[in-house]
C-alpha cells in the first residue's frame, strides 16, 4: 500500500473524490492498473468501458467492499483508504449495485427505516415523504420490497441512499433492465438528482453519458484510456473504435 | 409449521403485545402454583420455562439475526460448570451466577467471530466443530468438569435468610425469567438494534453499504444470545440437580433450535410455542430415549421439508454459491 | 510378541541401530496408517463427491458407515454368510437406500439457492433418527462388534506379524479407491459428474442429464462411504460411538481437502490415518480429535476453499 504523497493532497476544497494510483490484483490478474480521478462537488462523472474493464471494481475499491492493493482514496480531503465499507458509507459516499439490490423480504418502508438507522444525518418524516413523493413511490410503501416492479426497486435504492443525505453517490448501471420508456424516466430523475447530489455513473447505455454526465472517464482493461466531456469522448476515435464500436448508443 | 408472523416489528408499539404477553405472564407465574402438588408436572414446567428462555436466546440469533449457531448449548454448559465450580469452592450462587453468565458471554461473543466471515452452512458446520470442541473440553478436562461421570447432588441457591430455592419457588424464578426474556426480546426486536439485526439476516452485504456496522451488531447479537444461554445453565445446573457433558451436547443445541424452527423463526410467539411443546415432550419421552431420537429426527426433517424455500428461504437470497 | 534380539537403540560408529521391537512398531503403525487412511479417504471421497455433485453436505456420514458395518456383523454372525459375500450384498443394499431416501428427500432441493444449509440440517436430523435405531437395536445386543475375518491368518512383513485380512481390507481398499479415481477422471460418467460437479448449468447446455447425475453422484457416494464401513468393520472390532467420530473425520477431511476434490479427499485422508496411527501411539484418541477439529476450524476461517481447491 503506498503512501500518498504531498502531491495527492487536495489542492481545492471543491474536489470531492479524489483517487491515485488505485491498483488492484486478483492472484495474477490485473484488475486496476493504477487509475487515477478527480471529481468535483456537483460535478456528475460517467464511467464507461467494455465488460471486464473494471469499472465495478473500482466502485468495490471505492465503496470500501474491496481492498485495494496500491493507491490513495480521498473523499471531501479525507482519506478513505483504511475504512471498511460502514464507515465509508458514513462519511457520505454511498453506492448501487449493478443488479438491484433491496430487502426484498421487507416492506419498502422498512427498507428506507433501515437506510435510515445508520444514516450520517437523519432526517425528518416530512423529509422522507417529500423525497419518495419526487421519486414517486409513497404509493408503495407497503408492499413487500421483492414484489415492485425492477424499476420502482431502482426509485426505492435511490430513495434508501438519499434519505441519508449523502454527497456522493455512485451508481453501477442504473438504467440496466430497464425498458426504453423507463430508460428516459429515469434519465429524467437523474437530471433532477444531479441538482441536489453529487453523482458518479457507471454506464453502458450512451444516452444516459450523453445527456447527463459533465465528465467521462473511458476504462479500458484497468487502466484509463481517455478522459473529457462526453461529447468529445463519445467522437474519439479510439474510443469508438474499441469499445462504443460494440456498445449500445 | 410456522405461526403466522406476528405483530413485532422494528418501531412497531407496545400496544399489539400487552395482550399475549399478559396472557403468557399469567400462565407461567400460574402453572408452577397449580402444580406445586404434583412434584413431577412442576419439574417439567420448570425444565421448559428454562427452554422457553434458552429458546428465545437462539431466536435471537438465528431467527432475528440469521445465523444457527449450534454451540448454543455448549454455551450454556461453561456457565453451568462455572457457576457449579464456584459453588463448590464456597461461593454463594447468586455471586456465581453473573461469572458464569460472563464467562458464557465472553465466550459467546469470541466464538461468534468465525460468522464475520463465513455465511450460511459454513458458519453452522464451523458452530458444530465448535461444540463438538466444547463437549470434548468438557470431557477432557476432567479436573474442572469431572469428565464424563459430570456433578451431581449440586447445591441449591440459598435465599436471603438462609433457606434453600426450592420447589414451587424455584419454578417462580424460572417462569418470571421466562416472561422476561420475552419482554426484552420484543423490546430488542422493536429497537433500532432490531432493525440492525434483520437487515443483516436478509442481505448483510447491502446493511453494510447502508453504513451500519455489520461485524459490531454480529458480535453483540453473540454477546446478547450467549447472555441467555449462560442464565439458563447456570439456572439448570441446582435445579436439575445433574450435569454432564451429554447435558450440553449438540443434540440439545439442536433441540433448541428446533423449537425455533418449528414454532416460526423470526416471530417472538412462535418459539416460546415451540419450547412450551417440544421442551415438556423432550423430557417425559428421557425414558424412551431411541422414541425421542426417532422423533426429533423426523421433526426435523418434517421443519425442514415443509419450511418455504428451505432454511436459508427469505434469508441471503442473494448469496451465491461458496 | 515374539522374543527377538534383545532390544537396543544405540548409536555404533554413528549409525543408529533399531531393535526389532521399534521396526514392528514402525510397520504397525504403518499399516494401521495405510488401513485407517484408505478407509478415511474411502468416507470422505463418498461425502465430497455427494458434496460437490448436488451440494449435500451429509452429516449423516458416520451413520451410514456404521450401518453397513452393523448389517456386516448381522450377516456374517447372525447369519453366517461369508464375509466376502457379505460385503458385497452390504455396499449393494446402499444403491436402493440411497435411491430410496433421494426420492423421498433429497430431490426435492435439486432447485434451492442455498440448499446446502438445509441439506446439512436435514442430514442431521436423519443422523438422530439413526442414533435412535442404533440405541434401540444394537446397542442393546453388544457394546462391541467383530466381524469374522475374510481371510483367516497371519502374514509376516520382516518380523512383523500382521493378520493377513488387515492386508486384504487394504488391498480392496485400494483398488476402491483407484476405481473411483479412474472413474471419474476417465470414464464417460464420471467426467459428466465433474462437468456437472463445476458448472452445473455449462454441463446441462452440454446434453448431461443433470438431475440423473445427481441420483447417480448420490448412490457412488453413499455406495463408497459403505464399502469403506463395511472394510472397516472386517479389519477392526468396533463399537457404536465410531459413527460420530467418523462424521467428524469424513468433513474434516472434506473441508481440508476441498469440498468437491477426491484428490483432496484421498490424500488428506491419508494423512489423517496416519496421524492417527501415530498420535494412538503416545495419547489418547480425544488429542488427534481435537488436532482434527482444530485443523479443520483453520481451514474455514482462512482457506475455505479447501487445499486442493479445482
Amino acid at each position: 500500500m503506498s503512501i500518498p504523497t504531498s502531491k495527492t493532497q487536495p489542492q481545492t476544497s471543491d474536489i470531492l473524490l479524489q483517487a491515485n494510483g488505485i491498483m488492484k490484483r486478483y492472484g495474477g490478474v490485473i484488475a486496476l492498473n493504477g487509475i487515477d480521478l478527480v471529481q468535483r462537488r456537483g460535478e456528475m462523472l460517467g464511467m464507461i468501458g467494455p465488460n471486464g474493464s473494471g469499472k465495478t471494481t473500482f466502485v468495490n475499491v471505492i465503496s470500501g467492499h474491496t481492498k485495494a492493493n496500491g493507491g490513495a482514496i480521498h473523499f471531501d480531503g479525507v482519506p478513505m483508504v483504511r475504512r471498511k465499507p460502514y464507515q465509508i458509507a458514513q462519511s457520505g459516499l454511498v453506492r448501487t449495485y449493478q443488479a438491484v439490490r433491496v430487502f426484498g423480504e421487507l416492506s419498502a418502508r422498512d427498507n428506507i427505516a433501515t437506510a435510515q438507522v445508520d444514516a450520517r444525518t437523519a432526517m425528518d418524516a416530512f423529509g422522507v415523504a417529500e423525497l419518495a413523493e419526487w421519486l414517486r413511490i409513497s404509493y408503495r410503501f407497503d408492499a413487500r420490497a421483492g414484489s415492485l416492479t425492477l424499476f420502482e426497486q431502482r426509485q426505492l435504492e435511490l430513495l434508501m441512499r438519499l434519505v441519508q443525505k449523502p454527497k456522493l453517490i455512485m451508481l453501477d448501471e442504473p438504467v440496466g433492465g430497464l425498458s426504453s420508456t423507463e430508460v428516459r424516466a429515469m434519465i429524467a430523475l437523474l437530471a433532477e438528482l444531479k441538482t441536489r447530489c453529487t453523482l458518479f455513473i457507471i454506464e453502458h447505455t450512451m444516452k444516459v453519458i450523453r445527456e447527463l454526465a459533465d465528465k467521462v472517464v473511458v476504462l479500458m482493461a484497468g487502466a484509463k484510456m481517455a478522459e473529457g466531456p462526453p461529447a468529445d469522448i463519445l467522437a474519439d476515435k479510439r474510443v469508438i473504435e474499441r469499445y462504443l464500436g460494440t456498445a449500445n448508443a | 409449521m410456522t405461526i403466522s408472523p406476528d405483530a413485532a416489528r422494528p418501531g412497531q408499539t407496545w400496544s399489539s403485545a400487552k395482550l399475549p404477553l399478559a396472557v403468557f405472564a399469567c400462565a407461567a407465574i400460574a402453572l408452577p402454583l397449580v402444580l406445586s402438588g404434583n412434584r413431577y408436572l412442576a419439574f417439567v414446567a420448570g425444565v421448559t420455562m428454562i427452554h422457553v428462555l434458552w429458546a428465545n436466546g437462539m431466536n435471537l440469533l438465528y431467527g432475528y439475526t440469521g445465523l444457527m449457531p449450534l454451540m448454543f448449548a455448549g454455551l450454556a454448559g461453561i456457565s453451568a460448570y462455572f457457576v457449579v465450580d464456584l459453588t463448590a469452592l464456597g461461593w454463594s450462587f447468586w455471586a456465581a451466577l453473573p461469572v458464569g453468565v460472563l464467562a458464557a458471554s465472553i465466550a459467546g461473543t469470541i466464538l461468534g467471530l468465525p460468522s464475520l466471515r463465513l455465511k450460511g452452512f459454513y458458519f453452522t458446520l464451523c458452530s458444530l466443530v465448535i461444540q463438538t470442541v466444547i463437549t470434548l473440553g468438557f470431557v477432557y478436562f476432567s479436573s474442572l468438569t469431572n469428565g464424563d461421570t459430570g456433578f451431581s447432588q449440586i447445591p441449591l441457591p440459598s435465599l436471603p435468610g438462609g433457606a434453600p430455592l426450592s420447589g414451587t419457588a424455584y419454578e417462580l424464578v424460572l417462569s418470571a425469567l421466562a416472561v422476561v426474556s420475552v419482554i426484552v426480546l420484543m423490546a430488542i426486536v422493536r429497537s433500532a438494534f432490531g432493525r440492525r439485526l434483520i437487515s443483516i439476516r436478509e442481505d448483510d452485504t447491502l446493511a453494510e453499504t447502508l453504513g451500519i456496522n455489520v461485524t459490531w451488531y454480529k458480535l453483540l447479537a453473540f454477546f446478547v444470545g450467549s447472555v441467555f444461554a449462560g442464565i439458563g445453565g447456570a439456572l439448570y445446573a441446582p435445579y436439575i440437580g445433574f450435569i454432564s457433558p451429554r447435558s450440553f451436547d449438540v443434540l440439545i443445541s439442536m433441540n433448541i433450535w428446533l423449537m425455533v424452527a418449528f414454532g416460526g423463526r423470526g416471530t417472538i410467539w412462535g418459539p416460546v410455542v415451540g419450547a412450551l411443546l417440544l421442551a415438556p415432550l423432550s423430557f417425559l419421552l428421557q425414558d424412551y430415549y431411541m422414541f425421542k431420537d426417532v422423533f426429533y429426527g423426523l421433526l426435523i426433517i418434517a421443519v425442514i421439508v415443509l419450511m418455504p424455500a428451505g432454511i436459508a428461504g427469505g434469508f441471503h437470497r442473494g448469496a451465491a454459491r461458496q | 510378541m515374539p522374543a527377538g534380539p534383545r532390544p537396543a537403540g544405540i548409536l555404533s560408529a554413528g549409525i543408529l541401530v533399531l531393535s526389532n521391537a521399534h521396526i514392528i512398531l514402525l510397520l504397525s503403525t504403518i499399516s494401521t496408517g495405510l488401513i485407517l487412511g484408505a478407509i478415511f479417504a474411502l468416507v470422505a471421497a463418498g461425502v465430497t463427491i455427494v458434496y460437490g455433485s448436488i451440494w449435500m453436505p451429509n452429516a449423516a456420514n458416520g451413520q451410514f458407515f456404521l450401518l453397513a458395518a452393523l448389517f456386516g456383523w448381522t450377516m456374517t454372525v447372525s447369519w453366517g454368510v461369508h464375509p466376502a459375500i457379505a460385503a458385497l450384498l452390504v455396499i449393494g443394499l446402499s444403491v436402493p437406500l440411497s435411491y430410496g431416501l433421494e426420492y423421498i428427500l433429497v430431490r426435492r432441493f435439486y432447485d434451492v439457492p442455498n440448499r446446502n444449509i438445509s441439506y446439512f440440517v436435514l442430514s442431521l436430523g436423519i443422523t438422530q433418527i439413526l442414533t435412535g435405531i442404533f440405541a434401540s437395536t444394537y446397542s442393546r445386543w453388544s457394546d462391541q462388534y467383530q466381524l469374522p475375518p475374510l481371510i483367516k491368518g497371519v502374514t509376516f512383513i520382516g518380523p512383523f506379524p500382521i493378520a493377513t485380512n488387515r492386508l486384504a481390507v487394504l488391498a480392496i481398499a485400494v483398488v476402491i479407491l483407484a476405481a473411483l479415481f479412474a472413474l471419474l477422471r476417465f470414464h464417460k460418467y464420471g467426467r459428466a459428474l465433474r462437468a456437472v460437479f463445476q458448472n452445473r448449468d455449462a454441463a446441462a447446455l452440454r446434453g448431461v442429464n443433470v438431475k440423473a447425475a445427481y441420483s447417480l453422484s448420490f448412490a457412488l457416494g453413499n455406495a463408497v462411504i459403505f464399502a469403506g464401513g463395511i472394510l472397516f468393520a472386517l479389519a477392526y472390532s468396533f463399537d457404536l460411538s465410531v459413527a460420530w467420530t467418523m462424521s467428524i473425520t469424513a468433513f474434516a477431511i472434506m473441508i481440508i481437502g476441498g469440498p468437491g476434490s477426491v484428490l483432496g479427499a484421498l490424500v488428506v485422508g491419508l494423512v489423517f490415518g496416519f496421524t492417527q496411527a501415530i498420535v494412538s501411539n503416545f495419547a489418547s484418541p480425544t488429542v488427534a480429535a481435537f488436532s482434527y477439529l482444530g485443523a479443520m476450524l483453520l481451514i474455514l476461517l482462512f482457506k475455505p476453499s479447501g487445499l486442493f481447491a479445482k
